[in-house]
């Protein structure tokens, strides 16, 4: 195609989108391969895929944050020349980020004047008049003067969207916005999507599971591997099952029929109860409390037994105390009440080397921060577990633990070229099983897995999957943290829901979406009643 | 009380344009550890201006012109070749000290001190005992005033802080830290150039190797102590030139019971509890972001 | 092998950029770059002796840079090697005093003893400051540099100022004659051998142990160490305080060996030229060795330009800056300019 054939009809009913063969490299990896795609005016186009299918990064390069190495992008009629963001915001392309892009300590207020239009000296109780009245208007429930590290996520979210309709935007990108929302926040973003389709908003969803795709979206375009696989397809005429091979591809038929479903978010995933009773208990809480920090409001008065053979998931919308709960567990952050039993041992105070010697493991949140050093190379990585137990004078042999982290690596089938090779040269699926070689080794009786299969694509989450499975049969107690309910259905034998720092309801098989999503955001409003009497 | 007032608002008005210079600085991402060297730099070339050229405006021009450079320089290693921004700052800061020790060589044929035959301009005999201060001094609140209104209360400023705390955010509005960064360094050149000169020409008339003497430092630390705004990082160098002002008094007084080089070590004993309060207040964490480029 | 030879690659092509800046620098001040340069190497490599004031400028700069190679690998700034450097040589020198008349097996090693104290206490407290308050050690041992010039200025002219001294430069009483493990030529075998030492025991501590290897992950991740369980203030204040003893054994070196004496303001570029040397090593204790020498060369130089060429002194300065500048750069940032300029 040439770009006059594009431009042809420009005006109103040019398309919002079109795509023509873009190619994006990052380094020496092909995130997008030759996509060639053409999104209507007016209508709500999902783009969907598996983690690592180039989602992300078409988004990106349609609101030009990201300049494609090769091809052609035009919104509305208008050819970007790619790579610049002030532009695409002329031509009418808002990009909301997964990982919001707002300051922390900015207000509400201050972040609508940093990207608006007027310049000049401005007064702080000015600019909160002006855009208090600009969000009244919008319905988004803000407030101008509420700073953004102090607001919930899904009104982050909303600030988010309030920022991308500054500019009054004809084209709204969303990136993964379901991620961190609760079943009912997924249902009032759509309603507010649906509204803005009203408008004559064009809006591109990019999600992931498929059970949301046909609740929102007028055309579906699916992406693997960076590749455009089909699209964009009217949505009436697809079927969850059609979807989930042309996400999934060949390796379909191969995949066990619930974890297939878990993976793309088809259908609630049923699983039989694998619950040992008469187990002995691998970790007790008793009425656990934490301090509040600067990242959250701490623990308050948590109760939770996993006994050795169960996998127990924690549920919740991000930021209701599931990072506070695996610290505390951990040992990093400090108890203010409470109790912690491992393995019947008191461990409320003993510090993580002490509860990685009773068998404690964890595969943390953040698995290129506080799981790995990225700088470093794989075998003082995959060591650092044994080094922390010893003397800090202790003599080491490198090429003794190299050949043993060789050797662990190869049973992971992690690909590597050297032990020596540092750590940020893997892949998102290769680093997580480098955490997962040192993690879940023999002596593991207790894992607290948080967020292990996030940003992974399907052969990575199978193999998390996998391990978790595989440990969990071999007797250790796993505390499992996702914010993806379909993951927890598949793979958990008990769910625990967590709000404000609280466990306020458990769940058992079968599940029911209905309610444990009530229970997400029920609980929260109970809890925010108590607090103002 | 009057020259004690008078000492405090000598030794405090050099310091509080370096500082705002850095919070510029500190508010784009940038911590900026080569003020000591834009310091010392602009203080030798308006110096230098009045005795080569007879005027006070050309030394300060030349100062600013020359602290652009040395931010252009600095920019250019931090921002393009992405150098780690302390040893960087700290070789700007080398750069500064040598650079003027090798002009006063060049020039005079040894290093040591040059006087000017005159300074700033006075404020004049109309403001009694503060007659003999400069101009800059009167100067220096409506800078900062000028600067707390461009950092707190414009979009610039607000743009200014977005790459700073979250340069991701300022980016996907279609702001570039890199441009942002090169402005902000700028804008501290002539803060930088005015402090210098303030600090040589201001009372002394005179430039003598390394007489900047770690105020540049202490300015950074005033920085952090005020968390990066620019009201709170002026008091901070206030507080930092008070407990200066009250040692060199000290040193008339007691001058023969207290070991005088002790009196002079006191802004910096100042400074490390002005940042152990700092980091108290703040709840542990004053350590900035950095990390080595080690291959 | 060529991943291997990168690294120094890069670096090179760095030091080659931080000498076209002071070549401008040279020129901008009506200096010949090309004369003043060879007249630096001339200086470092080609007069008279030069190997011997290679060893007497270059070893002390050693014994401090393994001490911030230590600190920084642990990925703690400190920039206070000059400080523990005087306090170290302080220390040691009121120990001197104090040991007057005892026999030089007592006194010598109680005296390098005493400076590795000094050095080690002087790192100390930022060291806690740094783990238990959180306040940042560049500027907390930054100042202990300032402070630590002050004491020496007050120590020199105060209780050890030797009262025949004469001269513009306060100084303290000589060292017996006896203890002193050098002329002031400055090269001996017990210099060398106690560099010589503290290479074999860093690279030991630094490639061989838990600690080693526990406090270079933590360099780059404090935030891995700690979720592995790592004793993380442990490692922040071994290293500190390692890396202080390192710098006031040197300073004890410099009082023992070539200065015999305490003068208030002695080497007052001991400290950066250390770190320099650290950073230009890339963190590598063998390689420091080896780097060591070269700036105890350029150091030397400083000392014999202006009085061979009348060139200043502070040439070298302007050399150590410019590397300062450049040497931390990201040579990957070039390929990613060469490929935008292809486009």
């Amino acid at each position: 195609m040439n770009p006059d054939h594009l431009l042809r009809g420009a005006g109103a009913l040019a398309p919002a989108l079109i795509a023509d063969a873009v190619t994006v490299r990052y380094g020496d990896v092909t995130a997008l391969s030759k996509v060639c795609a053409r999104f209507e005016p007016g209508r709500i186009h999902a783009v969907l895929g598996q983690n690592g299918a180039g989602k992300t990064t078409f988004a990106r390069v349609a609101a030009g944050l990201v300049p494609p190495a090769e091809g052609l992008v035009a919104v509305f009629g208008r050819q970007l020349a790619g790579g610049d963001v002030a532009e695409a915001r002329r031509a009418g392309v808002e990009l909301v980020h997964q990982s919001f892009a707002l300051p922390p300590s900015f207000t509400v207020a201050e972040v609508l004047q940093f990207v608006g239009p007027i310049s000049g000296l401005f007064t702080k109780r000015g600019i909160e008049c002006h855009w208090q009245a600009w969000l009244d208007s919008l319905g988004l429930g803000l407030d101008a003067g509420a700073r953004i590290r102090d607001l919930p996520i899904e009104m982050q979210q909303s600030a988010e969207i309030a920022r991308a309709m500054v500019s009054e935007a004809r084209l709204l990108i969303l990136d993964e916005p379901t991620a961190v929302l609760s079943p009912e926040g997924t249902e009032r973003l759509f309603a507010r999507v649906r509204e803005l389709k009203r408008k004559g908003v064009t809006v591109m969803l990019v999600l992931h599971k498929i059970r949301e795709v046909l609740a929102i979206a007028d055309t579906v375009t699916v992406l693997r591997g960076g590749e455009l696989i089909a699209g964009p397809l009217e949505a009436r005429d697809l079927t969850s099952e059609g979807l989930a091979e042309l996400i999934i591809g060949d390796g379909a038929a191969r995949l066990d029929a619930g974890d297939r479903a878990a993976l793309v978010g088809a259908a609630v995933g049923q699983h039989d109860n694998h619950s040992l009773p008469d187990a002995p208990p691998a970790l007790v809480l008793n009425g656990v409390s934490t301090a509040a920090s600067s990242g959250g409001k701490g623990l308050n008065k948590v109760d939770l037994t996993i006994r050795a053979g169960e996998i127990v998931g924690i549920a919740g919308v991000e930021g209701n105390g599931q990072r506070e709960l695996v610290a505390a567990i951990a040992g990093l952050d400090p108890l203010t009440a409470g109790e912690i039993l491992l393995a019947d041992r008191r461990m409320d105070r003993a510090p993580l080397a002490a509860r990685r010697d009773a068998g404690l493991r964890v595969i943390p949140f953040e698995r290129n921060v506080e799981g790995l050093s990225l700088s470093s190379p794989l075998w003082e990585n995959w060591s650092a577990a044994q080094l922390v137990a010893g003397s800090l004078l202790a003599p080491v042999r490198p090429r003794a633990l190299r050949s043993a982290a060789e050797k662990a690596f190869k049973a992971w089938d992690v690909r590597f070229n050297d032990a020596a090779q540092i750590a940020g040269s893997l892949s998102g699926g290769n680093a997580q099983k480098v955490i997962l070689s040192r993690e879940m080794d023999s002596g593991a009786r207790l894992i607290l897995a948080a967020q292990p299969t996030r940003g992974l694509d399907i052969g990575a989450t199978m193999a998390v999957w996998k391990a978790l499975r595989h440990a969990r049969n071999n007797h250790a107690g796993i505390l499992l943290v996702s914010s993806d309910l379909d993951e927890l259905f598949d793979i958990c034998d008990r769910i625990v829901v967590m709000v404000s720092g609280r466990a306020v309801a458990e769940f058992t098989s079968p599940w029911d979406l209905q309610a444990v999503g009530r229970a997400m955001t029920d609980a929260g409003k109970q809890i925010v009643e108590e607090a103002t009497p | 009380m009057e020259d004690l007032i008078v000492a405090f608002l000598r030794s405090g008005t050099p310091l509080v344009y370096v500082t705002l210079a850095g919070v510029i600085a500190q508010r784009a991402g940038i911590w900026h550890l080569g003020l000591e060297g834009m310091m010392i730099t602009g203080a030798c070339a308006t110096i230098l201006g009045i005795v080569l050229a007879q005027s006070v405006l050309v030394g300060l021009v030349a100062g600013a012109l020359f602290c652009c450079l040395l931010a252009l320089l600095f920019w250019f290693v931090v921002e393009v070749l992405k150098a780690n921004q302390i040893i960087a700052g700290l070789g700007l800061t080398g750069l500064g000290l040598g650079g003027t020790a090798l002009t006063l060589t060049a020039i005079f044929g040894s290093e040591g001190a040059v006087s000017a035959p005159f300074g700033l301009p006075r404020l004049g005999a109309a403001f009694g005992a503060f007659g003999g201060l400069s101009i800059l001094v009167a100067a220096m609140p409506v800078v900062v005033f000028a600067c707390w209104l461009l950092l707190c209360r414009t979009r610039f400023g607000l743009r200014l802080a977005a790459c700073g705390e979250h340069p991701f955010a300022a980016r996907a509005t279609g702001v570039n830290p890199v441009t942002v960064r090169l402005v902000a360094l700028l804008l501290g050149g002539p803060l930088c150039a005015l402090g210098g000169a303030e600090l040589a020409a201001g009372s002394l008339q005179i430039f003598s190797v390394n007489m900047t003497a770690g105020r540049g430092f202490m300015s950074f630390a005033a920085v952090i102590f005020g968390a990066g705004h620019p009201l709170g990082a002026t008091l901070a160098s206030f507080f930092f030139a008070l407990v200066g002002a009250l040692g060199i008094r000290a040193q008339l007084t007691y001058g023969d019971r207290i070991p005088s080089s002790l009196l002079l070590a006191l802004p910096y004993v100042a400074t490390v509890i002005g940042l152990w309060i700092s980091a108290r207040m703040r709840g542990g964490n004053t350590a900035f972001s950095r990390e080595l480029g080690q291959q | 092998m060529t991943g291997r030879l990168y690294p120094v690659i890069q670096t090179g092509a760095f030091i080659l950029l931080a000498l076209i800046l002071c070549s401008l620098i040279f020129a901008a001040v009506g200096l010949s770059a090309t004369e003043t340069l060879r007249a630096i190497l001339d200086g470092a490599f080609f007069r008279p002796n030069a190997l011997s004031y290679i060893l007497r400028w270059g070893l002390p700069l050693l014994i401090t840079a393994v001490g911030v190679v230590i600190s920084f690998r642990a990925g703690y700034f400190n920039i206070g090697a000059q400080g523990q450097f005087y306090l170290g040589a302080i220390c040691a020198a009121f120990a001197a005093e104090w040991l007057r008349g005892s026999p030089a097996f007592v006194a010598v090693p109680a005296c390098l003893l005493a400076g590795m104290a000094g050095g080690a206490l002087w790192a100390l407290w930022p060291a806690l400051l740094r783990v238990k308050a959180g306040a940042d050690e560049v500027i907390t041992t930054m100042m202990g540099n300032f402070i630590a010039a002050q004491i020496l200025v007050h120590v020199t002219s105060g209780p050890l100022k030797d009262p025949s001294g004469s001269g513009q430069q306060a100084s303290s009483r000589p060292i017996e004659a006896a203890w002193r493990i050098s002329d002031s030529s400055g090269s001996s075998l017990i210099i060398i051998a106690i560099a010589a030492l503290v290479v074999l025991l860093g690279w030991w501590l630094v490639n061989r142990t838990s600690f080693g290897i526990l406090s270079g992950l933590a360099g780059r991740n404090p935030v891995m160490v700690t979720w592995q369980g790592a004793k993380v203030q442990r490692i922040a204040i071994s290293a500190f305080v390692l890396s202080g003893a390192l710098a006031g054994l040197a300073g004890s070196v410099e009082l023992m060996g070539p200065n015999g004496r305490l003068a208030s303001g002695f080497l007052p570029d001991h400290g950066f030229t250390a770190i320099l040397i650290a950073l230009v090593a890339g963190m590598s204790v063998i390689a420091a060795a080896f780097i060591a020498l070269f700036f105890g060369a350029l150091t030397s130089s400083g000392l014999w330009l202006p009085v061979m060429t009348g060139l200043p002194s502070s040439a070298i300065d302007i050399i150590n800056a410019s590397i300062a500048l450049f040497i931390t750069a990201k040579a990957g940032v070039f390929r990613g300019l060469l490929i935008r300029l292809r486009r």
